[in-house]
């Protein structure tokens, strides 16, 4: 085993050449902020559906609902802060 | 949407649901998921040969913004989830029955009834020294067949839920000798 000390890391310089013509970082970003969002949209459909037809969880429903949604976009806003969207 | 109907005279006796410390331990991991970005530069530091790699986590950095927001929001989601499937699991007690309803995640779930007038046997069970003095435990209520057995597990307060249920179950009617 080697006994040389650890090198900080660093990505591969010409990890950008793997890219397809065309695409930029910024755009792999963007897509891949994408796929994050669009997971939470479904996963917080699916929640949001199970609080709404369930009668016997409906009062912490709309509060509960309303407090993902909002803490959520505060999220989301900061990710796009990131991006050239916002 | 109604989870079951409610026989002419039967009414919600009690609702409960799993004690809210063994809720904050599901939410541990996402806890600590959502503190793991900010806490790893700090340790790094502390690491000489591991200095270099603080640097990656510099939030100022527009992609670090984009990946922290979309960490964050992905812990946060879990963490809302388990909130989702935590209320959605619960045991109700009618004069008449208890129901049980599972959420064991998303589209599975199961609502079970067991007539009082079927039960013969409530057994509660508190273990250990912090859910002693927190009161929580588990109640298991087995009717006369045995082919059917409740078992609420970590709830608050077990004797009281097992006194209450005990209370509801009709009396036998004594056979008339004529």
């Amino acid at each position: 085993m080697s006994d040389q000390p650890l090198q900080p890391f660093a990505p591969p310089a010409d990890l950008l050449a793997y890219l397809p013509d065309g695409v930029s970082a910024g755009a792999m970003v963007e897509w891949a902020l994408y796929i994050v969002f669009a997971f939470w949209a479904i996963y917080t459909l699916v929640a949001i559906y199970h609080w709404l037809k369930y009668s016997h969880a409906s009062w912490v429903a709309f509060p509960s609902i309303a407090l993902h949604l909002l803490i959520s976009f505060a999220l989301v806003t900061y990710a796009l802060t990131g991006t050239r969207i916002i | 949407m109604k989870e079951f109907e409610l026989e002419p005279g039967e009414h919600v006796v009690r609702q409960l649901r799993r004690h809210w410390l063994l809720f904050l331990g599901e939410l541990l991991p996402y806890a600590i998921l959502a503190i793991l970005p900010f806490a790893v530069p700090k340790l790094l530091v502390l690491a000489p040969p591991l200095v270099g790699y603080a640097g990656f986590f510099n939030y100022s950095e527009p992609v670090m913004r984009v990946a922290l927001g979309a960490w964050l929001l992905m812990s946060w989601t879990g963490a809302w989830g388990a909130f989702t499937k935590y209320f959605l699991n619960a045991w109700i007690l009618t004069s008449q029955r208890v129901v049980t309803i599972k959420q064991r995640g998303f589209f599975r779930r199961e609502v079970s009834s067991l007539l009082l007038a079927r039960v013969q046997d409530v057994t509660t069970n508190v273990t250990g020294v912090l859910f002693s003095l927190l009161g929580i435990g588990n109640i298991k209520v087995q009717s006369a067949g045995a082919d059917v057995e409740f078992t609420m597990r970590g709830i608050p307060r077990p004797e009281q839920m097992r006194d209450l249920i005990m209370k509801y179950i009709p009396e036998e009617e004594e056979p008339k000798n004529n």
